[in-house]
């Protein structure tokens, strides 16, 4: 292969990890707006938190496959806690005050995660035979992206078969169309509630402590990783998982190609294509409400 | 009788009390009192799009920021640009993004508005940070010269001392607010609060919806825009960091939020509790981020109409009760 279609194959993959990353935040994130109809701002905190803790646990345990199991589950409880103590309690004023809530969360984490931590980036190290370089086909590549992107299917495989092919996966499809309606049908739709913000958190802790090595570890992540995921669950449509998916893979490359050729626009690049497709259509490309 | 008394009593107190606070206090709290009264103007801008019309603007700094910004690169660009102006431009340019942007944002409510307006600021923080030949990049803009307020024929008073900036940037806020609630009083305001409440019977009425919410985003928008003027004076640096982030978009959230939204003043109240609280927590702690945030999640956990409503719960409760005995 000539060197310049190495580089675009290249920065495919590259993009392509990025797009799952990205997809593993804002899947959680558009399945709890689906629901409950709340817009999660704290959810790449989350995430970021979880890649603190992977850190954390790399650290004490030295084991990377089981900090790898461990770190997302952490955040996952951090996250059924907040749905049971805050969320709950603020659910009788309204949306706003939930949006609100999650918006004192995210500052409560970054601000811990500083306290903890500090602020300098932390560096994750990646275990010995996922630190390579693959040669496929002619063109070398790391392989820890390539972990990246297996995992991320890997899970979004399992989740998948949750969703479409069990009870609870039924339950919570109703829900997302008409939360009230299953509720009526003797559901324990709060249970149901605190559970899929459990499972959306989990995923966006995998994202976190997966990305950590890649992205290293600091206060920021967040920011970066949480303003593109919205971009992703805004354009693809609230709530719906399809459109996330499209359009998680699609800014990936966009993300990938633009730094490649128009640095300095890379990052308008996205809420450009975000404005243009709110113009035509206000509910993204996949959704049907706002 | 009795009570409007009273009321004209406290507000001269409270005029009397502002004018000579120069006379009481050091530089470092006319600083202090000037950065609350601008955030005040800030967060009442924000509060008539969440507590009159029901929208939450989650890129606030943007309007802010663009001010900030157009007031910086006018005195920077422009040679002998004068005070005045240098507020109006800042004014029309927070105003003129509002408008922009009016066409997109006017079709979207709830949580769509939070987000798009969160998006526009973040594109806007990435251009004013990408493009430093305009902005400065991370190091914003600074060195300009401050201009004296000039009144032709009559005087013209320096603005580089303390005290006369001061008065200046204090009228100006007090101007501000004092439009903004007059704007409110007006049946265009109540037009905006009908939005709120059901903007469908509005529609049926026939008014137009588009059109009042522009309008309103418009105003909101140049208000923002002239306190941001009036921070970029007052800071004589303006950076992305200081204007245009995330955090200067959460601040007047959350004063509107902890000082009560929906009333008028409260944004204003919430502005000083923060003020204060932050002047306070920086002496024990250089944590002012954890504190705000454990406070903010408190307020809305526990107080949703703020400060304002909790002491109209306080007030309604003691009238019953004397009532009652």
């Amino acid at each position: 292969m000539s060197p310049t279609a190495v580089l675009y194959v290249a920065q495919a993959i590259h993009g392509l990890a990025y797009g799952m990353l990205l997809f593993l935040v804002a899947s959680g994130l558009t399945l709890i707006f689906g629901m409950m109809g709340i817009l999660n701002i704290a959810h790449a905190s989350f995430a970021m938190l979880a890649a603190y803790f992977c850190f954390q646990v790399l650290q004490m345990t030295g084991n990377f496959w089981a900090t790898l199991l461990i770190a997302p589950l952490f955040a996952g409880i951090c996250g059924v806690l907040t749905e049971r103590f805050l969320l709950r309690t603020v659910h009788k004023h309204g949306h706003l005050a939930e949006l609100l809530i999650t918006v004192g969360i995210m500052t409560l984490i970054l601000e811990l995660v500083k306290l903890f931590w500090g602020t300098e980036s932390l560096v994750v190290k990646i275990p010995q035979n996922l630190s390579g370089l693959l040669k496929i086909a002619g063109l070398t590549y790391p392989v820890y992206r390539l972990f990246v992107i297996g995992v991320s299917i890997m899970v979004l495989g399992f989740m998948a078969l949750i969703l479409y092919k069990t009870r609870l996966g039924k339950i919570v499809q109703a829900a997302v169309s008409d939360a009230d309606m299953v509720s009526a049908l003797g559901i324990n739709t709060p249970l149901v509630f605190m559970l899929v913000f459990g499972i959306g958190i989990w995923l966006a802790g995998v994202a976190g402590a997966v990305a950590a090595p890649l992205l290293t570890v600091f206060p920021g992540m967040a920011d970066q990783l949480g303003m593109d995921a919205f971009v992703v669950v805004v354009v693809g449509g609230f709530g719906s998982l399809l459109g996330a998916f499209i359009v998680a893979l699609f800014l990936g490359e966009l993300n990938a190609y633009g730094i490649q050729f128009i640095p300095r626009l890379a990052p308008v690049l996205m809420f450009a294509f975000m404005a243009l497709v709110l113009a035509f259509k206000p509910t993204g490309l996949f959704g049907e409400r706002q | 009788m009795r009570d409007k008394l009273c009321k004209w009593i406290l507000w001269g107190v409270v005029v009397i009390l502002v004018a000579i606070l120069p006379r009481l206090v050091s530089f470092y709290y006319l600083n202090f009192f000037i950065a609350f009264a601008i955030f005040s103007l800030y967060a009442v801008t924000l509060n008539l799009l969440l507590g009159y019309m029901g929208v939450l603007s989650f890129g606030h700094a943007m309007f802010f920021g663009t001010g900030a910004y157009a007031a910086a690169l006018a005195l920077t660009h422009i040679q002998g640009f004068s005070l005045l102006p240098t507020v109006l431009v800042g004014g029309l340019a927070g105003g003129l993004l509002a408008l922009i942007l009016s066409p997109l944002l006017v079709r979207v409510s709830g949580t769509a508005f939070a987000m798009l307006t969160l998006a526009f600021s973040q594109l806007i923080f990435v251009v004013a940070l990408k493009y430093r030949e305009v902005t400065g990049g991370e190091d914003g803009i600074g060195g300009y010269p401050i201009p004296p307020l000039n009144i032709p024929g009559l005087v013209s008073i320096d603005m580089t001392d303390k005290i006369n900036f001061y008065y200046f940037a204090i009228a100006i806020v007090a101007i501000c607010i004092f439009i903004l609630w007059f704007y409110t009083k007006t049946p265009f305001g109540s037009l905006i609060v009908g939005v709120r409440d059901n903007a469908l019977r509005l529609d049926y009425l026939g008014f137009n919806l588009p059109q009042t919410k522009a309008i309103n985003l418009t105003v909101c928008g140049t208000f923002a825009g002239i306190a941001g003027a009036v921070h970029a004076l007052l800071m004589k640096l303006v950076s992305t960091v200081g204007v245009l982030d995330i955090n200067t978009s959460f601040a007047p959230i959350m004063m509107a939020y902890i000082g009560g939204v929906g009333s008028f003043f409260g944004p204003i109240i919430g502005s000083a509790v923060l003020h204060i609280l932050e002047d306070v927590v920086i002496r024990f702690t250089e944590r002012i981020g954890l504190v705000n945030g454990a406070i903010f999640i408190l307020v809305v956990l526990f107080a949703p109409m703020g400060l304002v409503g909790l002491f109209g719960t306080a007030k309604a409760k003691l009238f019953h009760r004397e009532r009652a005995s």
